[in-house]
């Protein structure tokens, strides 16, 4: 048998293949649907899941609850999905589909700095506005754009709020050191604690940077003890967040605080190092302690949303979920102030947003980022984590200062 | 050295046409032609269609120096990326000009690959794909600490409006059909038949009078210049560049893989593989939403084991399936 | 001067676990010409191992070497036996893309097993350490480098005295007088990449104890083991441990780069695998077949 027609078959065949698209989905008559791209697969999957979970929360309660109404009539809501394996040139691709082949009505962000520019990118040539809650990093903000919008807090105010507190002791802490991962997310965390150090007289006598593929950050940590300094500040991801943390127990390195943008609010951290976690601080866009009373169309309050969504899902929301709750939010009381699904309405109903939800504020500055909200910081008391900022928000006292290694 | 006698040499040590199969030749150019039309029949799909078409110009490129001179690289990403930075510098300094990214990103990384490859093309096998990874790496750390370059925050690429979009597709296409276009008169010429010569056997070659040293740096000059160009017009119709778009993993890996699909040192190697395995992957993107990945490994295992020698030369065997089974053992251990 | 002693004793601490990383990942390559992109994956399997087995019995870490070392070889000659054999014979780049997309099987079965979820090893000992001349040592990282020297030790000794071992090496020196001598070939490959995988995981129990467990983890590994064997000399045990601790050292001692030009911050830590490289392409000028390399290619 000739394999040789047989085989040449089967490439264009397979190449056809590629162009097939999967059945469109449009908006059918009385549904509004949107559109995302989300990290299933690759480095960001957990996160992506988080993000995902925020959104079908959000659906499945608008749709139980009477869905969306627009202009008198009543529509329901659904999300069509695509995974962008946590890289940002498929992220775009993914919503260049979502927009030119399935038609969504609006699309609701990625996670991740990277993904959220590209698609942020997309979304404006396309001219169909965008929200999302999962990507901080000020680049997708300087760039003029008009139809993205984040509900999240900028990226360099992560770890202020620890500072604050060091700054509010008896004696006040006077120095800190900052380490932070090469990616730019924590450059930018990394810049702003910098910058607010600088600006209030805590003087910073260490900052550094390092791959986000170190394996080891012994000699870094080293060089850091050196400093002695009073705060020590790590902006990075979860795999170096916990290297440096056992890398400074390893080095005998004590100071009075230890604060993280990312690792005290996810629970593998606190599972991976055990009793060290232990007082460590981090900076959070949100917690379950937050005393806001949100408007009406949603649970009001922090504790009823975790009471809820932990009933479906079966873990305690973190604020990965509940940012991108407050995404869906956003759309919604946009829609309905602009009393149409016209992409043009929506987006400035967007932009004149001001409304208070379970998450916070939601309103926009003119670059469309959430300036208004302010960050909360967690601290890990045995075990727990607790709200310990802004003082109006608090559901503990700070600890401070930590205590030696071994003692925690 | 003539190119007749060249070819008798090499007929005599039992090399034929090197340009690969011309049945899977036709495919392909068919296949082109038919991708001129995406922008109108499939917009959704463009932005797809126009990495396809990206990775299709890097496969040529890798299969240049990896291929027909047998010199595998792993750091041929490095070109791509040095590409996109020139369209994204010259952006940021108010050139906005496809023409002049492409010639900047030609030049820039001719130039990077000829001064790299007077030390580094003399190490052999291994060391030489060590040696490019290791230069690719060290290029993504540097260009990732210099603000010159955007650190990693990276820089803004200024792009046409949405009417106007699809001139980086057809920029793209160009790249692509450029780079067959390149890969096809290059293995018909003497200077195709020097890297062939160089890849069977280097000093036999260098008894037969043919340069290594200089045709070496030319074909990864040529490699580097595919790359390049493949890179400005990425970086333009991307709108945005940091050092972990420019220098993915992807685009170092995906190029080899696609080119080791299709076939290495033919003509039509590279495109088939590049658009078998661009299929491959969205079809499982669609099927399985979070599995895809794990079938796309386990795609990638059957096809090695079940096409070693790939697609091309499948298509050009004479004989049938007997043939093939008996092919497979060759490889065993 | 006291900060250059300690970097030059982290770097060493750090350079044991990658010379147990590269030395499976050598001895593939170099005997049986494959470059086994799956590496990283064999030692996350190693690690997520040993995390089972702590957090399911309480089983130290140390202890489970072992376990994850035979564990690792099963899976390795079986993969090696009923897959990779098919092609072992084809040029490097075809056995490439096969371990390619075996690298991207296991680690997705291992996040189907695992999920995407972080996980570490704490021990009561991690993080305990003792300080001598004002240095500080890590216990859990010098257990770590001791451990490296042993296997290394093992490893040279069992493929020079051993009868399996010489049937390796006479392998990798000429197949065809090996197969005269009576070496079935097929087998010695199956228990070739059995042992850089059972390595892999012993390597991977020893990362447990300092880096953060995830379906991911392993890449980092790889790209630094591919940089340690080639340093070294492919191959060469010896040529493994000395790649490895000479990465650790230079990369301990680049992290203290810090300064400024103008505005522009140089630091050494961000340029790591840069400096790193530089002095790997260096090493390949003068001695281009590693450091211990032999002259074969």
């Amino acid at each position: 048998m000739n394999l040789r027609p047989l085989a040449a078959l089967g490439i264009v065949a397979l190449c056809a293949s590629l162009a097939a698209p999967s059945a469109p989905v449009s908006a059918a008559g009385d549904t509004i649907l949107f559109g995302s791209a989300v990290s299933l697969t690759g480095s960001l999957t957990k996160e992506g899941h988080l993000t995902q979970e925020g959104y079908e929360f959000w659906k499945t309660y608008t749709n139980a609850h009477g869905g969306i109404k627009v202009g008198g009539k009543t529509y329901k809501v659904d999300i069509k999905y695509y995974d962008d394996e946590s890289k940002p040139a498929t992220a775009a691709s993914l919503a260049e589909r979502l927009i030119d082949q399935d038609h969504v009505n609006f699309i609701l962000g990625p996670y991740g700095s990277g993904t959220a520019f590209t698609v942020a990118q997309m979304v404006e040539r396309k001219k169909i506005p965008m929200v999302e809650g999962n990507g901080a990093a000020e680049k997708i903000f300087s760039q003029g754009f008009k139809y993205t919008f984040a509900v999240l807090s900028p990226a360099k105010r992560y770890l202020e709020g620890v500072l604050d507190i060091g700054k509010h002791q008896k004696p006040a802490a006077q120095t800190v050191a900052i380490t932070a991962a090469s990616d730019s997310f924590s450059q930018e965390v990394a810049q702003g604690a910098a910058e607010w150090a600088a600006a209030h007289g805590i003087k910073v006598v260490y900052n550094n940077k390092y791959p986000e593929t170190a394996t080891d950050v012994s000699s870094i940590i080293s060089a850091l003890k050196a400093t002695n300094p009073d705060i020590i500040l790590n902006a990075g991801h979860l795999n170096d967040a916990v290297l440096v943390h056992k890398a400074l127990k390893e080095q005998n390195v004590l100071a009075k605080m230890y604060g993280y943008s990312v690792g005290p609010d996810t629970p593998d951290f606190t599972n991976s190092l055990g009793k060290d976690a232990n007082d460590v601080l981090g900076g959070a866009q949100w917690s379950d302690a937050v005393k806001y009373h949100g408007d009406p169309g949603f649970y009001s309050s922090a504790k009823d949303y975790a009471k809820a969504f932990e009933g479906a899902y079966h873990h305690r929301p973190d604020y990965h979920n509940a940012e991108s709750t407050a995404a869906c939010l956003a759309f919604q009381y946009a829609i309905q102030a602009a009393g149409s699904l016209d992409p043009e309405k929506v987006r400035d109903a967007l932009a004149k947003l001001d409304k208070t939800t379970f998450f916070g504020i939601l309103k926009f500055d003119s670059r469309g980022i959430n300036v208004y909200k302010p960050m909360v910081v967690n601290q890990i008391q045995n075990g727990r984590l607790v709200t310990v900022y802004p003082p109006g928000l608090a559901e503990a006292k700070v600890k401070y200062p930590a205590p030696p290694w071994g003692q925690r | 050295m003539s190119v007749a006698s060249t070819g008798a040499v090499l007929r005599k040590i039992g090399l034929g046409g090197i340009t690969g199969n011309r049945t899977a030749l036709l495919i392909s150019l068919g296949l082109m032609a038919l991708l001129l039309f995406v922008p109108l029949a499939l917009p959704g799909y463009q932005t797809l269609f126009r990495t396809t078409l990206v990775f299709v110009a890097l496969a040529y490129a890798w299969n240049m120096i990896g291929g027909y001179t047998g010199y595998v690289s792993f750091g041929n990403m490095v070109f791509f990326g040095l590409g996109t930075y020139c369209a994204a510098l010259l952006s940021a300094r108010g050139i906005d000009n496809l023409v002049a990214d492409i010639a900047l990103a030609v030049v820039v990384n001719a130039a990077f690959a000829a001064i790299i490859g007077f030390p580094v093309l003399r190490l052999k096998g291994h060391y030489f794909g060590i040696a490019t990874l290791g230069t690719a790496l060290a290029v993504t750390d540097i260009v990732g600490n210099l603000d010159v370059f955007g650190g990693t925050g990276g820089l803004a690429v200024k792009q046409v409006d949405e009417a106007h979009f699809a001139i980086y597709y057809y920029a793209a296409w160009l790249v692509a059909a450029g780079a067959i276009a390149i890969t096809f008169f290059v293995a018909r010429s003497k200077v195709g038949y020097a890297f062939v010569a160089i890849r069977e056997n280097e000093d036999a070659a260098a008894v037969l009078g043919i340069s290594a040293t200089k045709y070496k740096i030319l074909a990864w000059a040529i490699s580097a210049a595919i790359a390049g160009a493949a890179g400005a017009v990425y970086a333009r119709g991307n709108g945005f560049i940091d050092p972990s778009i420019a220098f993915a993993e992807d685009f170092n890996v995906y190029p080899i893989v696609m080119t080791l699909l299709g076939g290495t040192g033919t003509v039509a190697g590279p495109f088939v593989g590049a658009l078998i395995l661009s299929a491959v992957n969205e079809t499982l993107g669609h099927t399985f939403l979070k599995l895809h990945s794990l079938f796309f490994g386990a795609v990638i295992v059957l096809v090695v084991l079940l096409l070693p020698r790939g697609l091309v030369w499948l298509i050009g065997l004479r004989g049938g399936v007997r043939t093939w089974v008996k092919s497979l053992q060759g490889y065993k251990a | 001067m006291h900060l250059l002693a300690q970097d030059l004793v982290n770097g060493i601490l750090a350079g044991g676990i990658l010379a147990v990383v590269a030395l499976g990942f050598s001895l593939v390559w170099g005997i049986m010409n494959i470059i086994n992109l799956a590496h990283g994956a064999f030692v996350m399997l190693g690690a997520y191992v040993t995390w089972q087995l702590f957090t399911s019995f309480h089983l130290d870490p140390f202890l489970s070497l072992p376990i994850s070392f035979v564990v690792l070889f099963v899976l390795g000659y079986l993969i090696q036996r009923f897959i990779i054999n098919w092609v072992a014979r084809a040029p490097v780049l075809t056995t490439f893309l096969l371990t390619f997309g075996l690298s991207l099987l296991v680690v997705n079965i291992a996040l189907l097993i695992w999920t995407g979820d972080t996980r570490g090893v704490t021990t009561a000992y991690s993080g305990s350490n003792f300080t001598i001349g004002g240095i500080t040592v890590p216990w859990a990282k010098l257990y770590t480098l001791i451990a490296a020297l042993v296997i290394t030790g093992v490893m040279y000794v069992w493929l020079h005295r051993s009868k399996t071992g010489r049937a390796i090496r006479a392998t990798s020196m000429d197949i065809g007088a090996a197969q005269l001598a009576g070496v079935r070939v097929a087998q010695i490959y199956s228990i070739v990449f059995g042992l850089g995988a059972g390595l892999a995981g012993v390597a991977g129990t020893l990362v447990s104890l300092s880096y953060s467990l995830n379906p991911a983890m392993g890449q980092p590994f790889l790209i630094k083991g591919f940089v340690v064997c080639v340093l070294g000399g492919l191959g060469s045990v010896e040529g493994a441990l000395v790649g490895g601790l000479t990465y650790g050292i230079v990369e301990s001692f680049a992290s203290q780069l810090d300064f400024s030009i103008g505005s522009q911050h140089i630091s050494g830590a961000g340029l790591q695998d840069a400096v790193a490289l530089v002095v790997l392409l260096v090493v390949l000028i003068f001695r281009p077949t590693g450091i211990m390399g032999r002259a074969t290619a």
